[in-house]
């Protein structure tokens, strides 16, 4: 945390713009900092064309000034200190204290004037992704603008033209300041409250970290292995759940940074895709889904109305993106016998464990970790580890959750009758089929192969 | 009529009498030099020479080397043993008593003959008796006493540079054997880290979890680390055979034990300032050096105050060849001064003189050369060790207790924890070494600044070599 900066207390309380000089101030709107990770609950609009506010999971909105009529922002590039996790931080660079930066709301229409000052070490830019603008507007180094140097501010004007859910981000040095972290959300909302009304509009971007484990700053030239998996640069169990009412119509709006896919899936609901890149899909267009996929660089808008009560996991569908770091060349230990050699290995290494003879899973062992380094499944829930990290969270849906209460209910209780239990009686004698299935295309010659299977008795011990 | 020989006779029969009081003096010492010997043993290497044990073994003697041997040996232990035990250096004090004999012979003059004879015819008997001096014997007596004085004491010299030779190397021998010891133990841990992965790579191609191929590559590290722990072993092996022979062990007495590991740095390393001028003091060969130069300083003066006195050969050393026994020694001759009133004698006197000046020169510098660069030996290999030790495996302790959280958070598998616990093993046998190191070198400088430098700077020393008849009884590593 950044203790020589004020923070937030409670909804949007705002700071002065502590970076800017005075005389610059007479020009520049004030430049807000966000030292908190923790979600802010939507602010209503102060002034201008009112909205329905979004709320951005472990991170806020960027407050502004009206100027005759322009909306003014200020974003300030700078490295910031990230928590990723309580027990995880990260140096990345970010906008005005976080990574990733404010979300930008506006209102279809509405002129828009952004200050961008850079405290950044070198040049940088911003592309306002999916937005129709003025080319020399788009933010792209060298061809639209030149980089804006470090110390220096650039004003950015467009008039908000298409209401959705688009996304900022530097178009310099992309591949080192993208993989710092520096991104953020916009939204732009229809000029008809009404239209696309929701009761909760969660917006989050899907990031991607290579931080070592023991380090705090990502790898930048990290192509495809990253370790740490995101929502908004946080990672279970640091994401903040997402809390509705019964009933509620939710909107979540997920923008993909990463440099891969990720299928977003949520349990208990079935939920229809009604924003994408470019725009609301017409009703007709639209199809019940429980996953969806988020390609490099896209943006979904899902919906669908919160009628089962529970708590529901939501996360990314590629099983290693619920993971945290880990090691790519980990021995499979899975059916090792371990007898002799552990006790062996034991006297080389004194704190020696026997580990993945049985899967992955480190069930209940707490054992030291390297500094900054978050276990890779952890988070535990009602009834025990819930052995997930990185893209998960739970959607909690609860009936008695005020409209506007985003605070966390608790761990659902299930009604009687309605929780998984076990089965206490004799299990069957299993009937196993002999033939190798089917018969269409045998093979000529079967190759002689004898693989044992060890399965668990229920006796072996916890090594 | 009884005739006498002459009064000539009479005056020799005097002489005579002289002579046997002069040889009367010349007796033997009661410790045969040894004292002396183990007194500059003692000064240096902290040990001294047990004087009536040296000449015969004695049950005593026998006592003490079973109760060094019976305990785990320390460094000091082992020199005593070796001290006591060693033949060689026996047979290096017995050269002492070769010495001394010369030089008691040296103050006896020849024993005088006698002749008797008689002659009768004639009713005449002629009774003619004679006595017959070694003249010349008698009148070189003081010379010769004084060169062999100089001889014995350059065998003291000689006897305690072997005994202080003897000493460092076995010093030096027990370090080595220590630190062999402990790698080849440390050598066996790396086996049996080599052992573990191989043994869990067998299970899990069994499990079906390992290719062959990866299966070889863990069969071959742990096959080559059973080649490396029969090296290491058969190391500890000759690390201690050459301390056994240094300590003239055998039988029974070669299943001594030794310390489990090395004695531990000082706190600090010794400064440097003084060490020349201690070694100038305290070096044996540059002792020996300066009583040679002295000796031949006499020999002039003896050559050019009588002209007809050629004792110029005394104490000129031999040094033809390497290898085969040096040979020094002496030769008097009385010349009548008739022809050549002993110029060339002098001049060649005053060159030999001057080449043993040069030579006492060439030894000192030699010998602050050498110890120059021993301390920088010692100094540099404390500072290694030290490094190695408050460095380098402090962070190798810190990598493996780095890599044991990696492996906890399975950031990595067991073969990088195994590999890691040997990587951590060699570099504690590195340190090890090192410390072997400084203290192998700390016994190097203790040589240079007492000794003779060490048996590979005495080879290399042309005044000590003065010892070379006895150089057997050091071995040279």
């Amino acid at each position: 945390m950044r203790s020589r900066r004020d923070f937030f207390t409670g909804a949007a309380a705002l700071v002065g713009a502590g970076l800017v000089s005075r005389a610059g101030a007479a020009t520049l709107p004030e430049a807000p900092i966000m030292s908190s990770a923790a979600t802010q609950p939507p602010p209503p609009p102060p002034n201008g064309r009112p909205y329905n506010p979004v709320v951005t999971l472990n991170g806020w909105s960027l407050p502004w000034r009206m100027n005759n009529g322009v909306k003014e922002f200020h974003l300030i590039a700078e490295p910031v200190v990230r928590e990723i996790a309580p027990g995880m931080k990260a140096n990345l660079w970010g906008y005005n204290g976080q990574s990733p930066g404010p979300t930008i709301e506006v209102v279809e229409g509405d002129r828009v004037r952004i200050f961008v000052t850079n405290r950044l070490p070198e040049h940088t830019s911003i592309h306002w992704h999916g937005q129709r603008l003025p080319n020399g507007m788009d933010g792209v180094t060298g061809l639209t603008q030149p980089g804006i140097q470090p110390g220096k501010t650039f004003v950015y004007e467009f008039v908000a033209r298409r209401p959705g859910t688009f996304m900022y981000h530097p178009h310099a040095d992309e591949m080192v300041q993208m993989a710092m972290g520096m991104m953020g959300f916009w939204v732009t909302h229809p000029r008809n409250p009404a239209q696309h009304r929701v009761d909760r509009d969660f917006v989050f971007l899907l990031n991607a970290y290579d931080i070592d484990p023991g380090s705090y700053t990502p790898r930048v030239n990290e192509m495809l292995n990253f370790n740490l998996w995101t929502f908004n640069s946080r990672a279970f169990p640091g994401i903040d759940t997402m809390n509705v009412r019964r009933n509620d119509r939710v909107r979540i709006r997920v923008g993909n940074l990463t440099m891969t896919n990720h299928p977003i899936h949520v349990h208990g609901h079935e939920f229809e895709v009604t924003g994408t890149d470019g725009g609301w899909t017409r009703p007709e267009s639209r199809w019940p889904e429980v996953t969806t996929d988020v390609a490099v660089g896209q943006m979904r808008a899902i919906e669908f109305i919160a009628d089962e009560p529970g708590d529901w996991a939501f996360h990314c569908h590629k099983s290693h993106h619920t993971m945290n770091a880990m090691g790519h060349d980990v021995p499979n230990l899975i059916g090792v016998d371990h007898r002799g050699v552990a006790e062996k290995i034991a006297r080389l290494v004194p704190d020696y464990m026997v580990m993945g003879d049985k899967g992955g899973s480190m069930g209940d062992m707490e054992m030291p970790l390297p500094d900054n380094t978050l276990p890779m499944m952890t988070g535990q829930g009602p009834f025990g580890g819930v052995e997930m990290g990185g893209m998960f969270t739970v959607l909690k849906v609860r009936k008695d959750q005020k409209p506007g209460d985003y605070s966390d209910p608790g761990w659902y209780r299930h009604p009687p009758g309605t929780l998984a239990y076990e089965w206490k009686g004799e299990p069957p004698a299993a009937l196993r089929k002999q033939d190798a299935g089917g018969q269409s295309m045998p093979a000529a010659n079967a190759p002689e192969v004898e693989v044992t299977v060890r399965k668990p008795t229920g006796h072996q011990g916890h090594h | 009529m009884t005739r006498y020989t002459s009064s000539p006779m009479l005056r020799a029969v005097a002489t005579g009498a002289l002579a046997a009081l002069l040889g009367g003096c010349a007796s033997f010492s009661p410790d045969g030099g040894l004292d002396a010997v183990s007194a500059m043993t003692s000064a240096r290497t902290g040990q001294d020479l047990q004087l009536t044990q040296a000449k015969h073994d004695s049950g005593a003697t026998q006592a003490e080397v079973a109760r060094l041997l019976g305990a785990p040996l320390t460094a000091d232990g082992a020199v005593r043993v070796a001290l006591l035990n060693n033949r060689g250096l026996r047979a290096s004090l017995a050269g002492l008593g070769v010495a001394e004999a010369d030089l008691v012979q040296a103050g006896r003059m020849r024993n005088p003959g006698l002749s008797f004879s008689r002659m009768s015819g004639g009713g005449e008997t002629e009774i003619e008796r004679g006595v017959m001096f070694d003249l010349v014997g008698l009148l070189t007596i003081p010379i010769r006493r004084d060169i062999e004085a100089r001889r014995f004491q350059g065998a003291k010299l000689a006897a305690a540079m072997d005994a202080v030779r003897l000493a460092a190397d076995t010093r030096k021998a027990w370090f080595n054997a220590v630190a062999a010891a402990q790698s080849a133990q440390y050598a066996e841990q790396v086996r049996e880290a080599a052992q573990a992965s191989a043994e869990l790579a067998r299970r899990m191609a069994r499990a079906g979890n390992l290719s062959a191929l990866d299966g070889a590559r863990e069969q071959v590290f742990s096959a080559e680390a059973t080649a490396q722990l029969a090296r290491a072993r058969h190391q500890a092996t000759a690390a201690r055979e050459q301390l056994a022979r240094l300590m003239g062990v055998w039988g029974a007495q070669t299943a001594f034990t030794l310390l489990e590991r090395l004695p531990d740095l000082p706190a600090a390393p010794r400064d440097g300032d003084n060490v020349e001028s201690l070694a100038m003091r305290q070096r044996l060969d540059v002792q020996l050096a300066k009583l040679d130069a002295q000796a031949t300083a006499r020999a002039l003066g003896l050559s050019k105050a009588t002209g007809f006195v050629n004792v110029l050969d005394a104490g000129y050393v031999n040094t033809s060849k390497t290898g085969a026994p040096r040979e020094q020694g002496y030769e008097i001759e009385l010349v009548l001064p008739i022809f050549d009133w002993g110029g060339a004698r002098v001049a060649k006197a005053e060159a030999l003189y001057m080449q043993s000046v040069h030579r006492t020169a060439h030894a000192a510098t030699s010998a602050r050369s050498q110890v120059r660069e021993a301390y920088s030996a010692y100094r540099t290999n404390y500072d290694l060790a030290r490094h190695y030790r408050d460095e380098i495996v402090p962070l190798q302790k810190k990598i493996s207790e780095e890599t044991l959280l990696r492996y906890n958070g399975m950031l990595i598998g067991v073969f990088e924890l195994l590999a890691d616990a040997r990587a951590q093993i060699t570099r504690v046998t590195a340190s090890i070494e090192a410390q072997r190191d400084f203290w192998i070198a700390e016994t190097a400088l203790q040589a240079a600044i007492n000794g003779s430098g060490g048996s590979a700077a005495a080879a290399a020393s042309v005044v000590s070599s003065a010892a070379g008849s006895v150089d057997a009884a050091a071995p040279e590593h």
